[in-house]
């Protein structure tokens, strides 16, 4: 057992000129639900790439399961899951008939799980895999990829094409995964709602690097919106610690910190006289405001 | 007691679902219907019920336990604490002061909104009648 699951130092990955990753560090403690998260082209694809050794970085070292992640053994592929954001399946094959393809590529294949979980997700076993729904596709990917039981499940925006109610059952079993124990899922989004419930920590990736990785809560309580209301017309800038962004209009301001403390409250209410009210921001309004500097 | 009767979550509020987890347990216990004695949920339960992240529960549970309103137990699980503001529901002075501050924030918010007062009592009528319908 890893204690660490994935560990990337100092990674660049350069398409062309562009560099998508960019020197970017990352380490994740096994037995977390990891989301990350980032605008469309902001990198979340090839970063998992990296960590699954399937892209190989320019710079920098990757560590997957306490391997290089370049030369998996494979044993360690044995402890590996993915789901790419559109999975290839051989679409002249009945579901059953590469259900059983793919079991018996691994030592552990888990064939109760895998009945259970086609039948709760109505996949239709008969069916060739080409004449399946993108919705059937994607949720018979993901069962191919837990059928077994990865330490680690990689998932890229597993339910960008999912219904709804495919969406939170999908995401239920993501939960489930979590509670079973040691296990560590990483997922990719750019819907933020997915991860509020599921994920216990959140990675955000911004050009190229990542500019917060900690626990959702954590970061709900550092970052929020101050109203401040002064008798005083207050100045243009005001000199405070890791402020997203800052508005003055008179004798009120907008201030977004990411430093948010009471001990910051006290501080602008002696130094400006000013009423503070501090403002929640739920996760896509965090987005925002982070992508906004 | 079933989870979903004693937790409602808000995940897309911007108030961590663990803080919404301790400010509930923090009412219940206000109001009397969690008395000292009383056992919470499982975290695994709460966490398959609510469909929430079993490590957000946990840290719940834990920061309960550091304030001394719950009491881990071997084997059984958490357990309201036998201590004095613990015992018995608070005034209603106290209770109504929990709830100001949301309270505040409404008020403003349906200023903002320019609804009178008349107008927002016809609304919270009318939520009162969905949630007791529940």
């Amino acid at each position: 057992m890893n204690q660490v699951i994935l560990a990337m130092q100092a990674v660049s990955k350069i398409y062309g000129y562009r560099p998508v990753l960019d020197r970017l560090s990352l380490e994740i403690p096994a037995g977390t639900v990891v989301g990350l998260l980032g605008k469309n082209g902001a990198g979340k694809t090839t970063l998992l790439r990296c960590a699954l050794g399937l892209a190989k970085p320019d710079h920098g070292t990757v560590t997957t399961l306490g391997e290089a992640a370049w030369n998996l053994s494979a044993s360690a592929k044995q402890q590996l899951g993915y789901v790419p954001q559109s999975p290839q399946l051989y679409p002249w094959m009945k579901v059953r008939h590469i259900i059983s393809y793919t079991g018996s590529f691994y030592f552990r294949w888990n064939p109760a799980l895998v009945d259970r979980l086609t039948a709760e997700w109505d996949i239709p076993l008969e069916r060739r895999a080409g004449n399946l729904s993108v919705g059937e596709a994607q949720k018979l990917a993901l069962v191919l990829a837990l059928g077994h039981e990865p330490e680690l499940l990689v998932l890229d925006e597993p339910v960008a094409s999912l219904d709804p109610s495919a969406r939170r059952e999908f995401l239920k079993v993501v939960l489930d995964i979590a509670a079973a124990g040691n296990r560590s899922v990483i997922f990719s989004t750019h819907i933020t709602s997915d991860l509020e419930r599921v994920a216990d920590r959140v990675a955000i990736l911004q050009q190229g690097k990542i500019s917060f990785f900690g626990e959702l809560g954590d970061l709900k309580d550092q970052i929020k919106r101050l109203r401040l209301t002064s008798p005083n017309v207050l100045p243009e800038r005001l000199e405070l610690p890791g402020i997203l962004r800052q508005r003055t209009e008179g004798k009120n301001a907008l201030v977004t910190t990411r430093c948010h403390s009471p001990e910051l409250v006290d501080q602008i209410e002696s130094q400006w006289q000013a009423s503070v009210e501090v403002q929640d921001l739920n996760l896509e309004e965090i987005f925002l405001e982070l992508h906004d500097e | 007691m079933a989870a979903d009767f004693l937790f409602q979550v808000f995940p897309a509020s911007g108030l961590p679902i663990y803080r919404q987890l301790v400010d509930q347990v923090r009412r219940h216990v206000a109001s009397g219907r969690l008395t000292p004695g009383d056992f919470l949920p499982s975290v695994r339960q709460v966490a398959i019920e609510l469909e929430v992240n079993h490590m957000t529960v946990s840290k719940a549970y834990s920061l309960l336990e550091r304030d001394g309103l719950v009491e881990l137990v071997r084997g059984q699980g958490m357990r309201v604490n036998n201590r004095p503001d613990n015992a018995g529901p608070e005034t209603l002075r106290d209770r109504q002061e929990q709830l100001a501050p949301i309270a505040r924030q409404l008020v403003a918010a349906a200023y903002q909104l320019s609804l009178n007062e008349k107008q927002l009592r016809q609304l919270l009528d009318r939520v009162l009648k969905e949630f007791n319908g529940k």
